[in-house]
């Protein structure tokens, strides 16, 4: 796990949400997990690739997901609309197109997938193992919980 | 001569922009931003494909082109607008903003690279930057 490059995404992303959808967003704590930790109702995934690998999944409950894209569209939708799926997964790819900015700045090229949200019930059942930093980041609308995984190419 | 983007009342549509961008949300956001300008008409393409035939059909003033896209992505589909058109005026809008990038945007053909999340002051001042020069 590069965990340097994960502290570039969990403050990119802290950045984004307090701009975005602030004015609070904050990481209580950080774990790390054999397996990802989503299994909420909205996931958005952002594949990664280039010098190192990995992805990052955000995970939330449908009502946070509606809150998040009511307080960017400035009107609140009556449910899991496609423009709450469009806004969600704009929020994601601002934070990690933000971060992987800082880490090609630094020197490492890495690039992003455009996100895919999932939405359902038990969306918790991923067929590989990985190790994986899970970061809960907690918004005016509900938690956010952030999964990250990324390492070298072997 | 100097153009100067007002936000206020509406007036004749004098700017026509095409906005493209694979998020609805981001189109929206853009859109809603152009609209609060004075004589702005904006038109808007979901992928690079779809860019490069609005861009043939319509030829607008200004493009509001994002980078990350399934398929033909930000960069080369402004490549290609510029082959056939190099007097085209593209702003560039990504959440994907480090050095390389913006660069190899600017080398494609873009005038202007602003980072998301897009202000109304931001889009202003691009579009003045690349009416006047």
């Amino acid at each position: 796990m590069r965990l340097d490059f994960v502290k570039i995404f969990i403050d990119s992303t802290t950045q984004i949400f307090g701009e975005v959808v602030g004015p609070r967003a904050d990481v209580n704590s950080i774990a790390m997990k054999a397996n990802p930790v989503a299994g909420r109702e909205v996931m958005t995934i952002i594949g990664l690739a280039g010098e190192a690998q990995g992805r990052v999944i955000f995970d939330m409950s449908q009502d946070t997901a509606v809150q998040l894209a009511g307080c960017m569209l400035g009107d609140r939708s009556p449910g899991m609309t496609p423009l709450v799926r469009s806004s969600v997964a704009e929020l994601a790819s601002m934070a990690i197109g933000r971060a992987i900015s800082a880490v090609n700045d630094r020197g490492t090229k890495l690039r992003m997938s455009p996100p895919t949200v999932i939405t359902g019930a038990n969306l918790d059942s991923f067929d590989q193992c990985f190790e994986t930093l899970v970061a809960p980041i907690n918004t005016a609308y509900g938690e956010v919980r952030m999964n990250i995984t990324i390492q070298d190419l072997e | 001569m100097e153009t100067t983007v007002k936000r206020g009342s509406p007036a004749d549509a004098a700017l026509t922009c095409l906005i493209v961008d694979d998020s609805a949300f981001a189109r929206l956001h853009l859109r809603r931003i152009m609209d609060s300008f004075d004589g702005v008409k904006a038109s808007e393409a979901s992928n690079g494909n779809e860019a490069l035939s609005e861009y043939n059909r319509l030829k607008p003033t200004i493009v509001l082109m994002d980078i990350v896209m399934p398929g033909l992505e930000g960069i080369e589909t402004v490549r290609r607008i510029c082959e056939s058109d190099p007097a085209a005026r593209i702003i560039m809008i990504s959440s994907v903003s480090y050095g390389d990038k913006i660069q190899e945007a600017m080398e494609a053909g873009a005038r202007r690279f602003i980072p998301k999340p897009v202000t109304p002051e931001a889009l202003k001042e691009a579009i003045e930057a690349v009416m006047t020069t």
